[in-house]
């Protein structure tokens, strides 16, 4: 008995062995570079088998099986090298914005919320008005008048936001009668105010609170309108 | 005395070198058909393609030159390696045909530049990778064993090669047999320029009628 005959069994033994580990250790792998080489471990397995016959026609087959194993080889991690690029490429296409988090992004077609039906929108605006508009009330003067007219004017632009703008014959509307409320505090101011401190200095107090109230809606109703504008 | 039920007249042998073709019933028609969808997939302009939608206009696929030749050159290559694949009479080449048809369909299916095509011909060029093991070691261990890898002279007399054959059919079943299982995976069908894949399909189903004779003949 010769030696490649004494061989022969536990070589293809050796060989099937290896590639059953092979395919084990596959299994078991997460990464696609340690697959694609794990399975050309299996392809010199495949070269130990068929060298294990150990004649002329085995070494004229081994060759043939080489070349196929690299082409193949070659082939696939040609395969995995473009199918990383595409990969990467558009991942970086998605990073390359900046501040893409901030940008506001289109919304999808067939995702229809209503963000203006939200009860917050509603119900707020008009809370936070009411509550500058006292303050401003109370504070009177100049600076009552700027944060009453503040209320009024964050009002009426959460109403453009939510939507809910007001049509063209209701603002002319809205608009003349501000302005005149404003012209007549003025004419309050003027009059029963600065006018009544001249006629009667004794009652001073009284006319300074009319002309305080007077000038804070005078304000107010002013910078309501600005509000109305920039609607 | 299997072989003339299974495989029709016998025509004669063509002494090609080292590499024996032999000419059958099985083997002429089967080498007609391959070489008939070799010309087809030659002839054929399979760029326009319009595919149907459901509530929607259809849409109208574009390939590119570029990409349409170099898989048009690896359906030819694959329809070629099929048809001599049916002629072949020696174990051996017709592993090295199948692995010829192996990368040839990986080249079909991964001309497609879509990470899910690749995704799949790489999947699939593991698996055709990892089956060249038995299928080149079941030929290397015939051959250990009757001392020849001719399909003529292992129909002749009997040999003890069963567990050889089935090694042999398992290693096929990697390399070709299941390529239309990850064409169907990577969604070709609905890919531009799909119907090369259907090269795919013909060499796999004709490999697989090849291998049945081939191991129904050999014994």
């Amino acid at each position: 008995m010769n030696i490649v005959s004494y061989l022969f069994n536990k070589t293809v033994i050796v060989g099937f062995i290896i590639g059953i580990l092979s395919l084990y250790a596959i299994s078991r792998q997460k990464s696609d570079l340690h697959m694609l080489l794990l399975s050309d471990l299996v392809e010199c397995a495949m070269l130990v088998v068929i060298a294990a016959v150990g004649t002329d026609l085995a070494e004229a087959l081994i060759l043939p099986g080489l070349v196929v194993g690299m082409a193949e080889l070659l082939a696939v991690s040609e395969v995995l090298v473009l199918r990383n690029e595409i990969k990467y490429k558009k991942k970086s296409n998605e990073k390359s914005k900046l501040l893409e988090e901030f940008i506001a992004k289109e919304t999808p077609p067939n995702i229809n919320i209503k963000f203006g039906k939200m009860e917050v929108l509603y119900s707020s605006p008009k809370f936070v008005a009411f509550i500058l508009v006292v303050y401003g009330a109370l504070l009177t003067g100049f600076t009552g008048g700027a944060v009453m007219a503040s209320g009024l004017l964050f009002y009426l632009l959460s109403l453009g936001a939510t939507g809910n703008g007001i049509s063209l014959n209701r603002l002319k509307n809205i608009w003349e009668s501000i302005s005149g409320f404003s012209g007549i505090m003025w004419a309050f101011w003027i009059l029963f105010g600065f006018i009544g401190f001249f006629l009667y200095p004794q009652k001073y107090l009284y006319f300074l609170l009319i002309a305080g109230c007077a000038l804070a809606l005078k304000v107010g109703s002013k910078l309501g309108l600005i509000g109305n504008i920039l609607k | 005395m299997f072989i003339d039920p299974i495989t029709g007249n016998f025509y004669g042998y063509i002494p090609f070198g080292d590499i024996v073709f032999y000419l059958t019933d099985f083997s002429v028609i089967a080498f007609l058909v391959a070489l008939f969808f070799t010309l087809v997939v030659y002839l054929t302009k399979p760029e326009k393609q319009l595919e149907a939608q459901i509530n929607d206009f259809d849409k109208f696929n574009i390939v590119s030159l570029k990409e349409l030749k170099i898989r048009r050159l690896m359906a030819i290559i694959c329809g070629i390696s099929t048809a001599f694949a049916m002629l072949t009479g020696d174990l051996f080449d017709y592993a090295l045909f199948l692995a010829v048809i192996g990368i040839s369909n990986i080249g079909i299916v991964s001309a497609v530049k879509k990470e899910w095509v690749l995704n799949a011909a790489y999947q699939y060029g593991i698996i055709a990778m990892i089956s060249s093991l038995p299928l080149f070691g079941a030929a290397g261990l015939i051959l250990a064993k009757t001392g020849t890898l001719s399909i003529l002279e292992l129909s002749k007399t009997a040999h003890d090669i069963f567990y050889q054959k089935i090694i042999y059919a398992v290693g096929m079943v990697g390399e070709t047999g299941i390529a239309p299982f990850y064409a169907a995976k990577a969604e070709m069908f609905k890919a531009p320029g799909a119907p090369y894949i259907l090269m795919i399909h013909l060499s796999s189903l004709l490999i697989i009628i090849r291998t049945a004779e081939i191991l129904l003949s050999i014994h």
